[in-house]
């Protein structure tokens, strides 16, 4: 599949501190990103739900990261490190099934980090655009 | 949040806070004490004091001197040793203060006067001028995106420019912009109508031509007239001229007009008449006019009566066509005849009476000055005699005099003779000349118009006077007769005094003279008995303030009352006789006070224009000079002599503005502003406060770098100080985070960082404490950035003193491989050809005398080394107005300005009531600042104890609407934010497509939601729409979500059903540039909300009963201190001691303090002594610590005693301050050589030497970093070295004392005892860690009784070879150590202890004495190694902390906090081993899945709402509320789904 006029949906999700906080601050400095990205936000990355994931590629996007605070600056001391584990057995199951598990990525900035927070989201447009349409949208 | 304020009746008796050291029995209120606390000083410990005591139940007054809270903390990219963004941890706690309904923050203001006493202060405010309602503000930024005038961003340390109109920083608290004004601009305040010159000059520069006639025109209505022939003192008074030449401003007007005149007009849209009254203006001159306009746009009715055909006045008919093209001037009467004033032509007013007649309620003579004079001389009637008003008029309204082919003498020297001069050239003249009184110096006409008649061919005969006109023989005129003036002068009275040359008489032959020698007045249409007073010299007699002539009702202005001045001055006179006839209409006195501009006109000194030439700032260029039409070609037309400038000149000639007012007051701002919030003409006022105590935590400045002009700061502009790098770091800085070389902007790859500047210095006898470590964290933070970079730290000695550092510098060097040199650097020079900066070091370490045996120093070996940049690591200063303030209040500062504060209670100031926190006291870092904050919240929390909630408001809200079971109404606001949203995405259409959404019943869009009335809006639509649910699609919900939850509150809504779309920072923001793009995400966004939002549910709070006592664990300084503050606070104490007897290791040490400045030994006493006594501390001894169960509030801890007896005690809140113990190793022999000895033991053989010197050692060798502080720095141990190394020196001069060690740390003014020791001869010997220190011992030997040797052998590395010591004494600088039994109470307490033993706080920076489990808290040296006033603080920071959780009525637990479905639980342990809380546990005699007893339960009270056990849960038994999976799902499915997709319940919870 070409890429060619193939805009992908993308579900951010990300805690309400550090994740929620770069949003805001690439906003403040206009750091531009595409509009693909929707956030979602959650109270911490700890409560990254391994369903939720499948649940957003079940409902058709075509990636999906989750934004975190730096490690070792978890405000709930250490829910990142949990969220993180959950993402990456989430790639796992994602390679299983055949969606791939680089549709899925998970990005760690502090809350200053705005341009990071664009250059995620703009990154992870240009991968999942090569990637093509998730499989599953493929075969509905 | 806002609960934390009232406080009901207490169940148990108050301690009267007499006993509290802040007050005395003397000094006693003898008023009531005041329950409210100042704090000054907005940074991080102002605002951890003001949490703490609101929270608390006290009011609070946050006073800070700047435009928002925030401090340094803000500027900060990265803080150590964690690396936390200092962003992210500072932004809540804003938030917090901001919305706190105890803390009233005061910005802009400053603290004038602190009277009265402790308990009852009242202070004096001085509150500045924001130009900015904080409360009607939204933060939208619209303003910043029009201001023309663009400064250094002091936020950015002067790195990158901000505007006038600005806010400190993007997150700031308040959010409000602030406008900085310096005072008005000389060229504002010169002009007779104050035209804001400077405003328009800078929007020329920018290039925006209407805004700029807009502002002119705010003052001027005739800015095309004035921009051509205005007499434009504002260019007399502008600074620029002290540089070269002053702004071309008339020019620049003229440009402006021109401009936006060559646009279409717009029509000007009437005025409404609102009043009854009708007011007649006679003369539609400039006067005339200006104050139509002001009356018809005060809804007056106005006719304007001109006797002429035109009106426009002299503007019209005297001002030659060459420099005033009539079509100006007919434009802009237009513009005010349109707004509704009755023009009427030709309309001579015979009588004043008839006006009167006429029903007219008010008449303004504005009649100017038309008619023409000639002299009483002999041949004034001949044929070819004119005067100069008929001359100028006839040839203005197209009938001109006909002077072809003859010549015409003008007599008269001023700007109307050079008006009728030139006309005549214009008219075809053969010759004409000008002839007057005055000499060509002293002519009246501006020198200009003289250059351009000469240009033209005019001839000029000064110095003349005119005795007759000669007859030609046939009634004409044939020439003037002339003498020759000596000297002339007119006298006050207006008299001429003349002196001629005798003999002097000749003729100027010529065919027409036009005399222009004055005008004035024609006031014939004033009968005598109309009572209007006219004067001698033919003007209308007035009332100079009012205008108001003889005759209530009539007024006059202009020329007619003033005599010919200039056009700027009747449009002056005009708005003052409006304003006149407006209050006399209105019956209100007319005589007001002079209206004085209330700031200074900023007038440059020559010393501040040479250092801006010299910055740089400014270069000398000369004005832009405007083109003129060729003299050849000018004379035969009326064109316009003056051409314009080019838009290029325009720009180039108004970016020669020196912007001397700031704030160029050009009103962009103001229009642009939707809320209304610009003030423009706020004014400074002086406020009181009554308040029952003050903490001042005003903080540092850094020290200013110029000063040390040897490292060209300043001049070399890759000399950057520490705090600017910060900001280079920075994401949100001035490069986003790149290390971009001010010269260049290219990346920094070597960077030097010079530490001590401004520190331990010749002018500075103390550390600064931080340098180190924040040079450590930004050069690692640098190599992060750009891997590669090579950075090199010049330091004296690494101050990694505190929890973490040590391995915080390792990591630096190991892991960053930051590379350090021990050297001073003495200065820097810039290589000229690539700017890059030259340091000169030592290789090696830091040449220094070691002892006598081996003076021989090696010569260094010196090198040069090039660096791109050089960071200067600059301390902290006390700056002038804190000092100021100190004196001013009378707290006792020290000669650096840091304040002074009582031994043993270390936040206390010498003035009772008064305390002190942070760098103000001491230099310290952000830990240490927070702890000092909250110590001294509770130094007057103890004091104010008795009026605690006495003034803490709470606020009301209706009673809760019960909605479970209604189907979701759901109503959503989508706002504008001024542009910032509606600039970039169709607001109105998501405000369409929201009501096409499931569950929406109304929706409609704002301007700026959170604008007050937008708030009250919500409240009524949500009672009107029966609305259960609220959608605001605006900015983000980390500021203003608690904002909207408290509109819907009002209208009797759960908050928690309430969601928001962040359609702006997350949206129009990002996709500024695709606004389809953007307005569909917009729409995508609202829909996710309202998704939501539909299966969000009240969630509420339970009340739980509260324990308001405390358990203190341990009876050293730390826990007795805490233990009595919260005594004195009123709060009940469970003290328990494992030992008989309380003290702890400061007992131990009294030896040590004893006889000192601090006696520690007898404060404990005195301490011990007020804690038995206490009646509501009650002290276990000998007791230990079983079990502890419950949470926060209600805790319930087993303890039992020596003998065997146990006891539960119920308590709310854990202070732990168990204390440390001195380290015992083996290390150096010690232990098994009683002359290898401990810092304490040594203490104590000084102390019982009974100050024989004989008793004394005579050589000392003391070894530091031993034990565990090989891999921790002990702290204490360089200082206790360096002290004892003093006393032994005192007791016995003759010592040889030699310390060995790594560094030196003596941060802060312990700096000063490092320097007492050197001053005394206290040897310092460094060794490297990889070559430790050799101690060899060996017993007296019984033979011959020959000495026992002791033995040091250590290698120094600059001289490279091993020295032998032999000590009498070594002194091993045991470090303490946590204790043994200190991770058995932290299991006990389910709390973290770190990897050394320490126990470890919820966060380093920001909750240094809380634990991440709520509602237990530590203190003193179970944290880290403390000095006893480090222990002081830290126990009352504890203190105040425990007390923000017991000053409380009730626990209020719930929220979003997981809950446990006890049927689905499996038992599985796995939130119990995951919460970070320690929250979760198995509950015995709840029934599990399968019926089996044992299910998890999460005590509400506890959780802290991460989700983390629900994402985990295998069974997936738990749920968070708020953020239930259905709720979270339900965002997802909507992004992905369209509206008639969605049936609510297809949202399937799996």
């Amino acid at each position: 599949m070409s890429n060619n006029g193939f805009e992908p949906q993308i579900t951010a999700f990300g805690c309400i501190f550090c994740g929620y906080m770069a949003a805001d601050t690439a906003g403040t400095l206009g750091w531009e990103y595409p509009a693909n990205v929707k956030y979602v936000k959650l109270p911490c990355t700890g409560k990254m739900d391994v369903r939720y994931i499948l649940a957003a590629f079940e409902q058709g996007a075509d990636g999906v990261y989750v934004v975190a605070c730096p490690i070792g600056n978890c405000h709930h001391v250490r829910g990142n490190e949990r969220g993180k584990k959950r993402v990456e057995r989430a790639k796992k199951i994602l390679d299983e099934i055949g969606i791939g598990g680089e549709r899925l990525e998970m990005f760690f900035m502090s809350g200053g980090q705005g341009k990071t927070f664009a250059n995620a989201a703009e990154m992870m447009v240009e991968r999942i655009k090569k990637l093509g349409p998730s499989p599953i949208k493929r075969k509905a | 949040m806002a609960d934390g304020g009232h406080t009901q009746q207490r169940n148990y008796p108050f301690t009267p806070s007499l006993n509290h050291p802040g007050i005395q029995s003397s000094d006693h209120p003898t008023q009531s004490p005041v329950g409210a606390v100042m704090v000054v000083g907005g940074g991080i410990a102002g605002i951890q004091a003001s949490l703490d005591l609101a929270e608390a139940g006290f009011k609070v007054y946050l006073v800070e001197t700047k435009s928002a809270i925030g401090g340094h903390m803000a500027q900060l990219d990265k803080t150590f040793p964690t690396n936390d963004c200092a962003m992210c941890t500072i932004s809540p706690k804003l938030v917090e203060a901001g919305r706190h309904l105890n803390i009233e923050i005061l910005v802009d203001t400053e603290v004038l006067d602190v009277k009265g006493q402790a308990g009852n202060f009242t202070a004096t405010l001085k509150r500045k001028p924001r130009y900015v309602d904080l409360t009607k503000c939204v933060g939208c930024g619209d303003c910043e995106k029009v201001c023309p005038i663009i400064l250094p961003d002091t936020f950015n340390e002067g790195l990158s420019k901000r505007r006038a109109v600005y806010r400190l920083y993007p997150q700031a608290i308040p959010t409000a912009y602030a406008i900085a004004k310096r005072g008005i601009s000389p060229c504002r305040d010169a002009c007779p109508v104050n035209t804001r010159a400077q405003g328009y000059v800078a929007l020329v520069h920018e290039g925006r031509y209407a805004d700029a006639l807009r502002v002119i025109k705010e003052e001027n209505p005739f800015p095309g007239i004035c921009g051509r022939i205005c007499n434009h003192r504002c260019e007399t008074a502008c600074n620029r001229g002290l540089v070269d030449e002053p702004i071309a401003i008339k020019d620049l007007k003229r440009f402006i007009v021109d401009q936006v005149y060559a646009q279409p007009r717009q029509p000007v849209e009437p005025v409404p008449r609102t009043r009854p009254e009708r007011v007649a203006i006679i003369g539609a001159g400039p006067c005339g006019l200006t104050a139509a306009m002001d009356l018809v746009k005060q809804g007056y009715g106005v006719t304007v009566f001109e006797a002429l055909p035109v009106a426009g006045g002299m503007l019209r008919v005297g001002v030659p066509e060459y420099r005033l093209p009539s079509w100006i001037v007919d434009r802009e009467v237009q513009d005010i005849i349109d707004l509704g004033v009755e023009l009427r032509l030709n309309t001579p007013i015979t009588n004043l009476d008839d006006l009167f007649n006429q029903g007219f309620n008010a008449v303004l003579i504005a009649v100017g000055a038309h008619e023409g004079k000639k002299l009483r001389i002999p041949g004034v009637d001949l044929d070819g005699v004119m005067v100069n008003t008929i001359f100028l008029r006839d040839t203005r309204l197209g009938n001109p005099p006909d002077v072809r082919g003859r010549t015409v003498l003008v007599l008269g020297g001023g700007n109307v003779a050079m008006d009728v001069a030139r006309t005549a050239v214009r008219l075809g003249a053969k010759k004409v000349k000008v002839a007057c009184l005055e000499t060509r110096e002293k002519m009246p006409a501006h020198p200009w118009e003289i250059e351009e008649a000469e240009e033209e061919g005019v001839e000029i005969f000064p110095a003349r006077s005119f005795t007759r006109i000669l007859d030609d023989g046939n009634g004409r005129v044939a020439g003037v007769e002339c003498v020759n003036v000596k000297f002339m002068e007119f006298d006050s009275e207006g008299r001429l005094n003349l002196e001629t040359f005798e003999g002097s008489e000749h003729v100027i032959p010529c065919d027409v003279v036009v005399f222009s020698i004055g005008q004035a007045a024609g006031l014939a249409f004033i009968p005598p008995d109309t009572g209007v007073g006219t004067t001698r010299r033919g003007t209308v007699a007035v009332n100079p303030n009012t205008l108001a002539a003889t005759r209530p009702g009539v007024f006059a202005a202009g020329d007619v009352a003033t005599g010919t001045a200039f056009v700027i001055e009747a449009v002056a006179a005009g708005h003052r006789a409006a304003e006149s006839i407006h209050l006399y209409l209105q019956g209100q006195p007319l005589e007001r006070p002079p209206r004085a501009l209330e700031l200074p006109v900023v007038k440059l000194t020559r010393a501040e224009i040479n250092q801006r030439i010299e910055k740089g700032e400014i270069k000398i260029q000369p004005r832009v000079k405007m083109a003129a039409l060729d003299p050849h070609a000018r004379v035969r037309t009326f064109d316009e002599v003056a051409r314009g400038y080019t838009e290029e000149e325009a720009k180039a000639e108004a970016a020669r503005c020196l912007a001397c007012g700031i704030c160029s007051e050009c009103l962009s701002c103001y229009y642009v502003c939707g809320p209304k919030a610009i003030v423009h003409d706020q004014v400074e006022r002086i406020e009181e406060v009554q308040v029952g105590a003050v903490i001042l935590a005003p903080g540092y400045e850094v020290y200013r770098a110029e000063l040390s002009e040897e490292f060209g700061f300043g001049r070399f502009p890759n000399v950057v100080t520490s705090l600017q790098f910060e900001r280079l770091l920075s994401a949100s800085g001035p490069t986003h985070g790149h290390v971009l070389r001010p010269s260049d902007d290219k990346p920094a790859k070597k960077i030097a960082f010079l530490q001590c500047i401004g520190s331990r210095d010749q002018k500075h006898d103390y550390c600064s404490a931080v340098c180190c470590m924040y040079a450590a964290k930004e050069a690692m933070i640098a190599k992060e950035h750009l891997p590669g970079t090579e950075i090199h730290i010049f330091m004296m000695d690494a101050r990694a003193f505190s929890k973490g550092y040590e391995e915080y510098y390792r990591r630096a060097q190991d892991r960053y491989g930051v590379k350090y040199t021990r050297c001073r650097v003495s200065s820097l020079k810039e290589n000229p050809t690539n700017r890059n900066l030259i340091v000169r070091y030592q290789t090696d370490d830091e040449g220094r005398k070691t002892n006598d045996s081996s003076s021989v120093l090696r010569p260094s070996s010196l090198v040069e080394e090039e660096f791109d940049l050089v960071v200067l690591s600059v301390g902290m200063e006390i700056s002038q107005s804190v000092r100021e303030l100190g004196a001013k209040l009378g707290v006792q500062l020290d000669d650096f300005g840091f304040c002074k504060t009582i031994p043993f209670r270390p936040l206390e100031t010498s003035r009772p009531g008064i305390f002190a926190a942070g760098p103000f006291v001491e230099p310290k870092d952000i830990p240490e600042s927070v702890v000092d904050a909250s110590g001294a919240a509770a130094g007057a929390e103890a004091l104010l104890a008795q009026v605690r909630g006495a003034l803490a408001r709470h606020k009301e809200y209706p009673p809760e609407r019960d909605v479970r079971g209604e189907p979701p109404r759901v109503g959503v606001f989508v706002c504008h934010c001024g542009s910032n949203i509606g600039g970039y995405l169709d607001v109105p259409a998501v405000t369409e497509y929201a009501k096409t959404l499931p569950n929406v019943v109304y929706a409609e869009n704002n301007l700026y939601t959170c604008s007050q009335d937008s708030i009250a809006r919500i409240t009524e639509k949500v009672k009107e729409h029966n609305l259960n649910r609220v959608v605001v699609a605006s900015c983000t919900p980390r500021t203003h979500e608690p904002l909207f939850q408290d509109s819907i509150r009002m209208a009797g809504l759960n908050p928690y059903l309430f969601e928001m779309a962040n359609i702006r920072n997350q949206c129009s923001w990002v996709h500024s540039h695709h606004r389809e793009i953007a307005t569909q995400k917009a729409k995508d966004l609202v829909r996710m909300s309202v998704a939501r939002v539909s299966r969000l549910e009240p969630l509420y709070k339970v009340e739980l009963p509260l324990e308001r006592s405390a358990l203190v664990i341990g009876g050293g300084l730390a826990g007795l201190t805490a233990a009595l503050n919260l005594a004195q606070q009123g709060f009940p104490v469970h003290l328990i001691e494992q030992s008989a007897r309380l003290g702890g290791g400061l007992a131990a040490l009294s030896a040590y303090y004893a006889h000192t400045e601090e006696d520690w030994g007898a404060h404990l006493r005195d301490l011990i002594a007020r804690v038995n006594a206490h009646p509501l501390i009650h002290v276990h001894r000998e007791t230990r610590l079983v079990e502890t169960s419950g949470f926060v509030g209600n805790f319930a801890s087993r303890v039992r005693h020596a003998s065997g007896q146990e006891q539960t005690i119920k308590h709310g809140v854990i202070l732990i301050a168990t204390g440390a113990q001195e380290w015992r190793g083996e290390m150096y022999g010690l232990g098994r050589d009683a002359r290898v000895m401990t810092q304490s033991e040594f203490a104590r053989l000084i102390a019982d030497s009974g100050n024989r010197q004989s008793a004394m050692p005579n050589s000392v060798v003391f070894i530091q970093c031993v034990g565990p502080a090989e891999k921790y720095c002990g702290r204490l141990c360089c200082t206790e070295s360096l002290e004892n190394a003093l006393r032994l020196k005192k007791l016995n001069p003759r010592a040889q004392v030699t310390i060995l060690t790594k560094d030196i740390r003596t941060y802060g003014f312990r700096e000063r005892v490092y320097n007492a020791a050197r001053a005394a001869g206290v040897v310092i010997v460094r060794y490297d860690e990889a070559r430790p220190p050799v101690v060899e011992t060996s017993q007296p030997s019984a033979v011959g009784g020959r000495q026992s040797t002791l033995g040091v052998r250590v290698w120094e590395p600059v001289l490279r070879e091993e020295l032998v010591l032999q000590p009498d004494v070594i002194v091993v600088a045991a470090p303490l150590v946590p204790r043994a039994d200190a991770r058995e109470l932290a299991g006990i307490l389910k709390v973290p202890v770190d990897m050394d033993g320490w126990f470890l706080e919820a966060h380093v920076k920001l909750r240094p004495v809380d634990f991440a489990t709520e509602g237990i808290f530590v203190a003193g040296a179970a944290h880290y190694p403390k000095f006893p006033r480090e222990a002081v603080a830290q126990a009352q920071a504890a203190a105040a902390r425990a007390a923000t959780i017991l000053a409380k009525d009730k626990l209020h637990a719930g929220g979003v906090v997981a809950q446990v479905d006890a049927s689905k639980c499996t038992g599985c342990l796995t939130c119990v081993r995951i919460c970070p809380y320690h929250v979760p546990r198995i509950d015995a005699t709840k029934l599990a899945i399968g019926g089996i007893y044992g299910a998890a339960y999460i005590e509400a009270a506890a959780c802290q709402g991460c989700g983390t056990c629900a994402a985990e849960c295998p069974a997936k038994a738990i749920q968070l509320l708020h953020y239930r999976d259905d709720q979270v799902l339900a965002k997802v499915q909507a992004l992905f789904t369209q509206p008639d997709l969605i049936p609510l319940a297809a949202v399937e919870v799996r």
